[in-house]
């Protein structure tokens, strides 16, 4: 779901403060602005599209870009309505009910019919909807067919998720960063070349076949790592050797892919006139690299670390049950069997709250790399 | 649809490991020291790491609740005690009533052992055993649980004994007594802390995950383990992995391809529990295209119950012969064995003027492991008698509402084998709600009377038999097989369960070598 979010946020727009420089230096067209959705960050309605006013004076910026943020806000809860109602519609076309899921086999048909009463479900589905709604600012979820808090459910699994993923995020841009650069520095070079030859190959990895892979050569063969996570009394993992193999598993694919990224954004960028200026006052690489180079293509880097995020929280899904990991995934692959909709609404809400805070802390990263530049 | 794909992909990819593992034959082993089971006198002491499948979404602590996962269940029956559990032979056994008795096999009396007491140290009393027998009345499938036994036919006699009166004479009752009948203080309220009556004491609980302690006052005697550690797994491959690394001592109810993968590694215990789980294919004798009895016999003769048991047990069941309950005492073994003869399923299907051009659906879940499987083989062997079987896979939730107990053609599967009356009371006689394939048969239901109406003898030995001849000559049953239940053990574990069904939860005996 994720992903779709991100890629339906409209076709590639290049960062606006390039727009006006000359079209001499203007981005190539091998630039990942025109490869692919790394560069699809925030399409028109997003406050670097329309680039910093002319006469944007430096002191009502941040007003400005407060302003923006506000707006992509709105924007974004009113997207999240509508996904939330789209949720509820889905639910409600497969077939089968929570009703029958959440009793025995045995139940009898009166059994079954008073149950359905019991949850809600004799009510027409905007019913439902607008009530699970309404509880909502008061951070009522609703209840689960098995008499739960969903807000509870989720608090329980929701934390080890978010620590699987906030930790293979940040193992992703630490790596695929590192390697970029170490590419970049040497252009052409046989690194370089291994470098985005492996990284396309790994990010076409599905998550299982790395997750299955790790645990035969990691546990099973060098028995170097635990296999899968038991969890402490606590409700986390027993101990932190248990979180390596699933952070990898989810982390390998995106550092190929965010290595990528990065890589032809670095490339792009150093094409650019400062940089050019910049090698011919003869800096040393390392800092034209850093001081020069990296800050602009930031915004591009920025847009490719916000569509992994997607993408991480949909791999834990996967990873979460190959690795036995508490996480939220499992509750929403289950949810979704017993065709629970408060839980699953409620699993979707946050975690789309989640990847929408991010891809806004993306899109302001983009904002503020545009206007800190004249 | 993305979770579908998601969901598609779970899928592979535990499949996937469960590959690399068959396919890595030896590796380094965490397990205990030692090879094979452990031998000799049970030692006392130590902590059992025990996995069990379970699903986040389906935790349920409520002893009386609905039981979808095998983790709940085992962490349940350790802390509580059922009034009677399953045993050999005979296949029902004192567990916290210690007798029980009828003159009519209407009204059962069942003395509470002596010495019983809860967790907290008050004893327990048949206020108690009625109060939680009412309670689990009480809950929507109870009329299924006790049959025959209304609250008003739930009373206590007295301080050590309960009182139950069926509608019917029911020669059953203490059987039916095995299932949930989870004994909770009178008047509990939160049932999730309540004290329980078994041989482990509840510790700590999150999430699925328990540790449970010895019960040193447990009224069975002391059990050898100082605790138990109950571990939830999502998938079995996840739990087959947890095992070959030492991390856990004992996969409970793991599965076949479990067993081919750990089959021959050192340290490694597979244990088999014969006739643990029955996946008949259930043809619609009421109406549609199966509904005449010569249909039904053709596709048990052409069914190839060998192939079957290989392909998708992996080898790991036996061959049946179309009768429910193959681990009851009382089984009929006279019957003979069916084999494939296409040449007569051929006749026979000419004879009742079956349309051979015709495309049938047989639905199916995977819902339990092998299940889908069966069919697909199923469908493909039917090919060979001319009958043209189209497989179509149903999630869960679709199945139990649109095509049990409806459809001409699906698998089921059941989990209580020991007793034959108990598929002939619950699935078979024509008054019961879960008639699977619309049965009716006044010759069945008489031997059904009969059987459960008379006392122990050569009365009741010979309605048994009677009942397995009818129906293994009409019934909608097609029962190829019997997988077997795979627990696998680190060496070093001994005392392990071996009965099928819920008796894989008797860990109660269960020690550690040093």
């Amino acid at each position: 779901m994720a992903e779709r979010l991100t890629a339906a946020r409209g076709p590639a727009a290049p960062p606006a403060w390039r727009a006006g420089q000359s079209s001499a230096s203007g981005p190539s067209a091998s630039g990942p602005s025109a490869s692919g959705p790394s560069a699809s960050g925030p399409s028109a309605s997003g406050p670097s599209a329309s680039g910093p006013s002319p006469s944007g004076f430096s002191a009502s910026r941040p007003l400005s870009l407060l302003l923006r943020g506000a707006a992509a806000l709105a924007q974004r809860a009113v997207l999240l309505a509508v996904l939330l109602v789209a949720v509820f519609a889905a639910m409600e076309f497969l077939p089968g009910d929570a009703a029958r899921s959440s009793l025995d086999r045995g139940a009898s048909a009166a059994a079954v019919a008073a149950r359905r009463v019991e949850l809600g479900l004799d009510q027409p589905l905007w019913n439902r909807l607008l009530r699970w709604m309404a509880g909502l600012p008061t951070g009522d979820l609703g209840v689960t067919s098995r008499g739960e808090q969903v807000a509870e459910v989720i608090g329980r699994h929701f934390p080890g998720t978010l620590l699987l993923g906030g930790l293979a995020f940040a193992v992703t841009m630490v790596a695929a960063l590192a390697l970029a650069v170490v590419a970049a520095l040497r252009p052409s070079s046989a690194l370089d070349r291994a470098i985005s030859g492996t990284s396309t190959v790994v990010a076409a990895l599905p998550e299982f076949v790395v997750a299955s892979v790790l645990v035969l050569l990691f546990a099973l063969w060098a028995d170097l790592l635990p296999a899968v996570t038991v969890t402490a009394a606590g409700g986390g993992p027993a101990s932190a050797a248990m979180l390596v193999l699933p952070v990898l598993s989810l982390a390998v694919p995106q550092i190929g892919w965010n290595a990528r990224v990065a890589r032809a954004a670095l490339a792009d960028e150093c094409t650019a006139p400062h940089v050019e200026a910049a090698v011919l006052d003869g800096l040393p690489p390392r800092r034209v690299l850093l001081r020069h180079v990296l800050p602009g293509s930031l915004p591009t880097i920025a847009a490719g670390a916000a569509t992994s995020v997607g993408m991480l929280l949909g791999g834990a899904v996967v990873v979460e049950t190959i690795f036995n990991y508490p996480g939220v995934g499992s509750v929403l692959a289950g949810a979704v069997r017993d065709r629970d909709t408060p839980l699953v609404a409620g699993v979707v809400m946050v975690t789309s709250v989640a990847i929408l805070a991010v891809l806004l802390a993306a899109d302001l990263v983009r904002g503020w790399a545009s206007v800190r530049r004249p | 649809m993305e979770l579908t794909r998601r969901r598609i992909l779970a899928t592979g990819g535990g499949l996937g490991v469960g590959l690399l593992l068959a396919a890595c034959g030896s590796g380094p082993r965490r397990a205990a020291a030692g090879d094979g089971p452990a031998t000799g006198p049970p030692r006392r002491g130590g902590t059992l790491r025990v996995g069990a499948v379970g699903k986040a979404s389906a935790v349920n602590r409520d002893p009386h609740g609905v039981q979808v996962n095998d983790s709940d269940y085992l962490i349940l029956a350790l802390a509580h005690d059922p009034l009677t559990v399953p045993g050999h032979r005979p296949n029902v056994v004192p567990r916290l009533a210690a007798r029980w008795e009828s003159d009519d096999l209407r009204r059962w009396r069942f003395t509470l052992a002596e010495g019983a007491t809860f967790h907290d140290g008050t004893p327990v009393t048949g206020a108690d055993v009625a109060w939680s027998l009412r309670r689990l009345r009480a809950t929507p499938a109870g009329a299924t649980r006790l049959p025959g036994i209304d609250a008003g036919g739930i009373k206590a006699d007295g301080r050590n004994a309960v009182i139950l009166t069926s509608d019917y004479p029911n020669s059953e009752v203490p059987l039916l007594a095995r299932l949930t009948t989870f004994t909770l203080k009178e008047d509990t309220t939160d049932v999730t802390r309540a004290p329980g009556t078994g041989p482990f004491r509840l510790e700590s609980f999150r999430d699925g995950n328990a540790r449970l302690v010895r019960n040193d006052a447990w009224y069975g005697g002391e059990p050898p383990l100082d605790a138990i550690e109950v571990r939830m797994f999502e998938s079995p491959q996840a739990m087959t992995s947890a095992l070959l690394t030492g991390q856990i001592d004992l996969a409970s109810n793991v599965g076949p391809v479990a067993a081919r993968t750990a089959e021959g590694r050192d340290g490694v215990q597979v244990i088999r529990r014969p006739h643990d789980m029955a996946m008949p294919i259930v043809m619609r004798t009421a109406d549609g295209p199966f509904a005449d009895e010569r249909v039904r016999l053709a596709l048990r003769l052409a069914v190839d119950r060998e192939a079957m048991v290989r392909q998708v047990l992996s080898g790991y069941g036996t061959v049946a012969n179309d009768v429910l309950g193959t681990a009851d005492p009382a089984y009929a073994t006279g019957l003979t064995q069916r084999a494939r003869d296409l040449a007569r399923a051929g006749r026979l299907l000419d004879e009742a003027g079956f349309d051979r051009r015709g495309t049938y659906e047989l639905f199916t879940t995977e819902d339990v492991p092998g299940l889908a499987e069966s069919a697909t083989l199923f469908a493909t062997q039917m090919r060979d008698a001319g009958v043209n079987v189209k497989v179509v896979k149903q999630e869960s939730a679709v199945f139990w509402d649109r095509t049990w107990l409806k459809a001409p053609l699906y698998t089921t599967y059941w989990g209580t084998n020991d007793s034959v009356v108990f598929f002939a009371g619950k699935t078979m006689q024509s008054g019961t709600a879960h008639n699977e394939a619309a049965w009716k048969d006044e010759e069945f239901d008489r031997a059904y009377r009969k059987a459960v109406g008379a006392t122990r003898g050569t009365g009741r030995a010979t309605a048994l038999r009677e009942l397995q001849r009818v129906e293994y000559e009409s019934s909608g049953y097609l029962l190829w097989g019997m997988a077997d239940g795979i627990d696998l053990a680190a060496a070093g574990v001994g005392g392990l369960p071996k009965l099928p069904g819920y008796g894989r939860v008797q860990l109660e005996r269960s020690w550690l070598s040093a």
